[in-house]
């Protein structure tokens, strides 16, 4: 047996491990430009339907470069046969290069905590139904972004409404206006999955929030700046005073931004797990002191691409006037209003009770005017 | 008690916006307090609680209108407003006579008349009452109801907050009022009488 000397060896694992530890896009042969040579046309479509209509099928086969790039998948240098992992070669001497029918994608190659997640929901179970329910089918296919900087509305409709019109159920929930505004579906039907207040900075009088880049060029900080100018006193959380100071410092600035607040879920795995009957649906959750809901507060600054920059915020800042435009009943109450509420009250029962207790102790002394009083017109009659 | 000493005092669309407002004015202080203390307070369901609060409320509105289509139209509404060149000299007496006489069964300075129903100290409090924390109370908590619908004016009133903000210390101030209400009402030459006014229309004079 050759004899490998211990240099050999170590740069042979060395190469091992790299090729085993690089990103799979470096794995592969086929480079997305060899796929957007043809793909990028969009004039592509498939002339075998299979009996879906053509029209839908040549959109589906024509991939915008542009889109694509700003895709989170890109953004982390996958690449299209990572996902479109039946493709091993392209073989250009044919009319296609590769199988005409591809094997759907497996989002759970990657997202096994996604899938595991989702394998207890809702969506798995009316597989039992003859519905299956994909991942794309709310995500989409090629052009997956952040959703993190998302605006309730923009969540919504980027994944629940595609299929469901909430304003066709929940009849029990009273003000569904408000609540489709302002709370993600996913917060009340995926109970378990971790959830926040997310502030963002927004403009009453153009109607369009701020970017974080706006934000930070407005201040005139980089974005590692942001958190240390804020956080004076270095505990990881902006604090009241903290958050006020900037309030200030934007009104310096002359910019009247408001604080925007919705209760949204935390972008994790939790989030797929929707079911029935789970779902959130006592009032006092929410609209109480205590509620679970309001413990956490994140303020965002979000990026173009869709991910967002979280700054934990102290939660008392839900229940001051930095916070003017939100208020969630019961919720997010102040409680100095309730102690000049209760002072407000103690000082008319306190009057009451003096004064009623003095009309009780000066009973006697007005009978004995009566009396008096009855005494001297007895005498005046008789003296008559 | 001879028929000679009643004198008519309270009309009857007076009487009938009263006790609306008044059991109105019960109904959302209850309702209040199991809204904004839900967690602490049990009397009954919270969605159902905030529904009959809006009932309520809009009927406090209704009566609200009552009250000042009645006033309004008989031009009778100047019994709000106190003669302000008498104002104070009144006021000291009226709290002279709450603070002390009234312990020594000294006659009140302020004698009812239709024409004039209300005291100095009264007419200052119902004129606030009225035309200030009552119209702000309504218009407040018409907000609250569809936050949604009314945002363009919440937003440019300061936003939510503050308008849950005068709708809550308003509301602790009513809740403190009705208290007061009802013991100032006991302050006849019975306890009783005032209230016996209120039914009947007629005050009796001693």
């Amino acid at each position: 047996m050759k004899k490998t000397c211990p240099l050999s060896i170590s740069i042979g694992l060395s190469i091992v491990f790299a090729c085993l530890a690089a990103p799979p896009l470096a794995r592969a042969a086929i480079k997305n430009s060899d796929c957007f040579g043809c793909h990028s046309d969009e004039t592509l479509f498939r002339s075998e339907t299979d009996g879906v209509s053509q029209s839908r099928m040549s959109e589906q086969l024509f991939i915008d470069k542009e889109k694509f790039s700003h895709s989170v998948h890109h953004s982390n240098g996958i690449g299209c046969v990572d996902c479109h992992a039946d493709i091993k070669n392209l073989n250009y001497n044919e009319e296609v290069p590769h199988k005409k029918q591809l094997a759907p994608v497996n989002c759970t190659m990657c997202h096994e905590e996604e899938s595991a997640a989702f394998k207890d929901s809702v969506h798995m179970k009316i597989r039992g139904k003859g519905i299956t329910m994909t991942c794309y089918a709310c995500h989409g296919y090629h052009y997956v972004t952040h959703q993190e900087s998302m605006s309730v509305v923009e969540r919504v409709n980027n994944v629940c409404a595609k299929c469901h019109n909430p304003y066709l159920s929940h009849d029990w929930l009273p003000k569904k206006n408000e609540h489709f505004a302002f709370v993600e579906c996913v917060v009340c039907h995926a109970p378990e999955a971790p959830r926040h207040i997310q502030l963002t900075f927004f403009d009453l009088v153009t109607n369009k929030m701020y970017s974080g880049q706006e934000i930070l060029k407005i201040l005139g900080i980089a974005e590692n700046e942001f958190m240390p100018m804020l956080d004076i006193n270095k505990d990881g959380n902006i604090n009241i005073n903290e958050f006020e100071n900037l309030e200030l410092m934007l009104k310096q600035k002359n910019v009247h931004a408001i604080f925007h607040a919705e209760l949204v879920v935390e972008m994790q795995a939790m989030a797929h797990q929707v079911n029935k009957g789970t779902a959130e649906r006592d009032c006092k959750t929410c609209h109480a002191a205590d509620s679970p809901y309001f413990k956490a507060v994140v303020l965002l600054l979000t990026k173009d691409d869709g991910s967002a920059n979280h700054f934990q915020v102290d939660r008392t800042v839900l229940e001051s006037f930095s916070l003017r435009h939100f208020y969630v009943l019961g919720g997010t109450r102040m409680k100095l209003i309730d102690k000049i509420g209760f002072l407000l009250l103690a000082g008319g029962l306190s009057v009451v009770l003096v004064h009623l207790t003095v009309r009780i102790a000066t009973i006697p002394l007005r009978r004995k005017n009566e009396c008096d009083d009855k005494q001297l017109s007895l005498e005046k009659e008789v003296s008559q | 008690m001879t028929h000679e000493k009643l004198i008519y005092i309270h009309p009857t669309p007076i009487r009938v916006w009263h006790w609306l407002n008044a059991a109105g004015i019960v109904l959302l202080v209850i309702t209040g307090f199991q809204i904004r203390y839900a967690e602490v307070l049990n009397l009954m369901p919270l969605k159902e609680t905030i529904t009959l609060h809006n009932y309520v409320g809009f009927g406090v509105i209704a009566a609200y209108f009552l009250w000042l289509y009645y006033y309004l139209s008989t031009d009778k509404i100047t019994i709000y407003f106190p003669n302000l060149s008498t104002f104070v000299a009144k006021a000291v007496k009226q709290v002279k006579f709450y603070g002390y006489g009234i312990f020594r069964d000294e006659p009140n300075p302020h004698i009812m008349t239709p024409e004039n129903k209300f005291n100095v100290l009264q007419q200052k409090a119902y004129l606030g009452i009225m035309f200030v924390l009552l119209p702000a109370q309504m218009i407040s908590g018409v907000f609250l109801w569809k936050v949604k619908g009314y945002s363009d004016y919440i937003h440019l009133l300061g936003g939510i907050r503050i308008i849950d903000t005068i709708h809550v210390l308003f509301f602790f101030f009513f809740a403190s009022f009705l208290v007061v209400h009802c013991y100032l009402a006991t302050l006849g030459h019975t306890p009783l009488a005032h209230f016996k006014a209120m039914i009947t229309g007629y005050e009796e004079h001693r």
